[in-house]
């Protein structure tokens, strides 16, 4: 066998109140995608970052090509042919694509020291995101691109250093399928030149699509390293959680509930357009669709964060003609954003605050704060979506990337709005947790709160929704119930087919 | 980049119509002498304000740079009293403002602290130690050649203006051709990612302010020469009209956008502005109420353009 391109021996690496990895023996052969499973807060993304530069390892040693190197900067990280597509966004949001592919390895004008060749700049990027098929324009700026192309530029982004140890940290949580099935073929293609990956997800079914091989982490320990050929899914969970996860669809039927939400002929130019739907209370509605069939505009347009042109909302019995979000709110009404990496917290401000931040004048209303009720909130949803942190005092900024995504949750839980609209509530989180977090929606439902819920997971919507909307191209094109809910019909109805009979 | 040139005509609007408005009712606006006297102020304020947005631009400021220009101004102007030649007195005076800048830069870039309280203590050393230098009085009464820097003309026009304009262009291509200008960007835009992206962020901020005191230097030692004095407290206020001038122009206080060309428009609207209420015969207190509440104005449209 050929001679593996990447070891780590014995990698262990305390933080302040929590052990995140404890002797991790991992390695990489070129032309392999080694899958590196585990829980939120198991040690994935601390184990990469060891490597790329971020985080030094307390113990433990590193060979890259047979040599033992220690990894200060993410500069020596580079210089080893060491690249990373990190959890977090890593690009500039003022700069452009270009300005953001060669950060730091700017291409130099007459080879002088500092000066930028922006011609070369923006040649070179635009041939890397053209061998990579990837359609967005090298000079805009990047704050006004969506989160899947940002995502796409980041893949450039590492690719453009010709790394022969690619990482990848859940690059596909914010892809729309089609634009997984070209990181799909990227990845295929740097396999057949020889560069090793390092692929991190919560998708499991990804597993079985890329992986040779997988490692599983949990509290900060592997627990085992397989062929992907000689394990399947459950077992794979079995060793991630160390329990089994069991997950029961039940399909309730309540047409005579109350309506809590009702939404009439909304338009929004170019983006909306006749969308007509109800949610009633005690009831999970799953709305699903394409990545920019308008799922999120419209939730967006509800809330009443874009404008409408025109239509009508009707919200626990108030009909309004134009919503904001403060409003929304003081009527009942809560959204868990898509965007949560960016719209969702104060990263430096502890657990316990970020999850109170939402319903503090729901829980205060004399303004006066009650610290012991705060406390017994924040770990009250701490403990019932099993948020893994030392204690509430921790900052979220401190947690790993699906924690921080349960903080969240947490925080619009807390509001206890009647009526809850959640954009892909479980992206990031992993198989256990999400588990626990549709527990926590069916009980919402059974205690009447009547939700929304947008996802891409279709068997989420499958076995989470009473009733499911689908939408295309901004408008609502099928409502389907019972039976009727299942991936086929509704992939169907998403990528329209069956219509014009 | 791109938000500060499509905010760039917004701002000349605001700059023609001041010089129509002060023309329409001042006499005596509208005219030469009126007109090179507002180039010579404005150009030192041109050249701080540089200095100013490079720190603003990086998500810091730079509260030092008045202090450090009184301070280079009455290091060169005691030099030469004592007899120095106007070259050497001008080398040290610049000397002492960049050795201010740099030691700035080191304990911002390499202590972590945050720029608006070392800058705040810099600004603080600068005013000092030019107190200290000069004895506390004002330092007058240049040779000829050395006040030309101030007040001579090259092709009819104000030496400080071409000053100013080699600063702008020097400070205009750093930000846009170099490596360093990008850093500054990527600094101000997301410094965790910047850093992880293999920038290194120490040295760009020290580069940063290290770059502001030699502005700051540049215009203490033309200041001085403008006014045939070295005034211990000469450079006082200019770091307040240099932020002035950084947001009026379009860079957020955020940073991460923005630039050095806003600034200037910047500059000139700051410069206008006090030239005109000096005309209407406003007395200074006034003055600072209308440009703060500017400044203050600036920022809010800055914000409510932002949120829509
Ligand atoms: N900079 C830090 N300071 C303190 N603790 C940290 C830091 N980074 C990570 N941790 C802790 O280390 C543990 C491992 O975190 P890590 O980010 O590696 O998890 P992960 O496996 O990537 O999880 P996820 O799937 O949620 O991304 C967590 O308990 C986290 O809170
Ligand atoms: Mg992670």
């Amino acid at each position: 066998m050929e001679r593996a391109v990447l070891e780590m021996h014995q990698i262990t690496k305390q933080f302040p109140g929590v052990l995140a990895l404890d002797k991790v023996d991992f390695d990489l052969y070129p032309g392999e995608v080694h899958i590196l499973l585990g829980e939120n807060g198991a040690g994935k993304s601390t184990l990469m970052k060891t490597l790329a530069g971020a985080h030094e390892p307390d113990s433990g040693t590193i060979v890259v090509d047979g040599r033992e190197v220690r990894i200060r900067n993410p500069k020596q990280a580079q210089a080893l042919g060491i690249s990373i597509i990190y959890q977090e966004f890593t690009l500039i949001p003022y700069l452009t694509v270009a300005q953001n592919i060669f950060l730091a390895r700017e291409p130099l004008r007459w080879g002088m020291r500092g000066l930028v060749d922006r011609d070369r700049l923006y040649a070179d990027s635009t041939a890397i995101l053209k061998t990579l098929g990837i359609s967005v324009d090298p000079r805009s700026v990047v704050s006004t691109l969506g989160v899947a192309q940002q995502q796409l530029v980041e893949v450039a982004k590492a690719l453009s250093l010709n790394a022969r140890i690619l990482i990848m940290d859940e690059p596909t949580a914010t892809l729309s399928d089609q634009e997984i099935e070209q990181l799909f073929g990227i990845i295929h293609n740097l396999k057949s030149r020889g560069v090793g990956v390092i692929y991190i997800s919560h998708r499991l079914q990804e597993v079985g699509q890329i992986g040779d091989r997988v490692t599983v982490l949990r509290d900060g320990r592997s627990v085992g390293t397989y062929n992907v050929a000689d394990v399947d899914i459950n077992t794979l969970i079995k060793l991630m959680v160390g329990r089994e996860v069991m997950e029961k669809a039940d399909r309730r039927s309540l047409p005579n509930a109350p309506e809590a939400l009702r939404v009439s002929h909304l338009h929004r130019n170019g983006v909306l357009h006749d969308v007509n739907l109800v949610v009633r209370e005690g009831e999970i509605v799953g709305l699903a669709g394409l990545v920019g069939s308008g799922r999120t505009e419209l939730a967006r347009a509800i809330f009443g964060i874009d404008p409408f042109d025109s239509g009508e909302i009707v919200l626990l019995g108030k009909r309004l003609v134009a919503t904001n979000p403060s409003l929304s709110i003081r009527l009942g009404l809560g959204l868990l954003p898509e965007d949560r990496k960016s719209d969702g917290l104060a990263l430096i401000l502890p657990v316990k605050d970020n999850v109170t931040h939402a319903s503090l004048t729901r829980l205060f209303p004399s303004f006066i704060l009650d610290f012991r009720k705060e406390r017994a909130i924040a770990e009250r949803y701490v403990r019932d979506l099993r948020i893994a942190t030392p204690n509430i005092f921790r900052q979220v900024g401190f947690l790993s990337g699906g924690n921080q995504q349960k903080v969240v949750l947490a925080k619009w839980l807390a509001t206890q709005s009647r009526v809850l609209i959640f954009d892909e509530p479980t992206r990031g989180i992993d198989v256990g947790a999400k588990a626990e977090v549709h527990d926590f929606m069916r009980q919402l439902a059974r205690q009447g709160v009547a939700i929304l819920m947008i996802s891409s997971d279709l068997p989420e919507i499958v076995s989470m929704s009473d009733r499911v909307y689908v939408m295309r191209e901004g408008t609502i094109v099928k409502e389907l119930e019972g039976e009727d809910i299942n991936q086929e019909t509704i992939i169907g109805y998403a990528m329209g087919k069956g219509e014009g009979q | 980049m791109v938000a500060a040139i499509k905010r760039v005509p917004g701002i000349v609007y605001v700059l023609v119509a001041l010089i129509m408005g002060f023309g329409w009712f001042i006499p005596g606006f509208f005219t030469v002498s009126n007109f090179l006297s507002v180039i010579r102020q404005g150009s030192v304020l041109a050249v701080v304000s540089l200095g100013a947005t490079l720190a603003i631009l990086s998500r810091g400021v730079n509260l030092s740079l008045g202090g450090v220009m009184s301070l280079a101004g009455v290091v060169t102007g005691v030099l030469m009293h004592r007899g120095w030649s106007i070259m050497a007195a001008i080398l040290v005076g610049m000397a002492t403002a960049t050795a201010a800048g740099w030691l700035t830069g080191i304990v911002i870039a390499g202590a972590g602290i945050a720029p608006f309280v070392v800058t705040l203590g810099m600004m603080s050393v600068g005013e000092g130690l030019a107190l200290v230098i000069s004895g506390g009085a004002s330092v007058p009464g240049f040779s000829n050649a050395f006040q030309v820097l101030g007040q001579g003309y090259l092709l009819r026009v104000p030496i400080p203006f071409w000053i100013a304009v080699m600063a702008f262009l020097i400070v205009h291509f750093i930000l846009r051709d170099t490596q360093l200008g990008v850093s500054i960007y990527a600094v101000g835009g997301n410094e965790d990612a910047a850093s992880l992206s293999g920038v290194d962020v120490r040295r760009c901020k020290l580069q940063i302010y290290l770059i502001g005191g030699i502005l700051a230097g540049v215009a203490g030692v033309v200041l001085a020469s403008r006014m045939n004095s070295a005034h211990p407290s000469g450079g006082m206020g200019f770091e307040f009209d240099a932020i002035a001038a950084t947001v009026v122009g379009g860079t957020p206080m955020s940073g991460g956008r923005g630039g050095v060309v806003g600034t200037m428009v910047g500059a000139a609207i700051i410069s206008i502005m006090r030239n005109g209420l000096n005309m209407l015969g406003l007395p200074t207190p006034w003055q600072m109420t209308i440009i703060g509440m500017i400044i203050i104005g600036s920022i809010a449209l800055d914000a409510l353009k932002s949120n829509r």
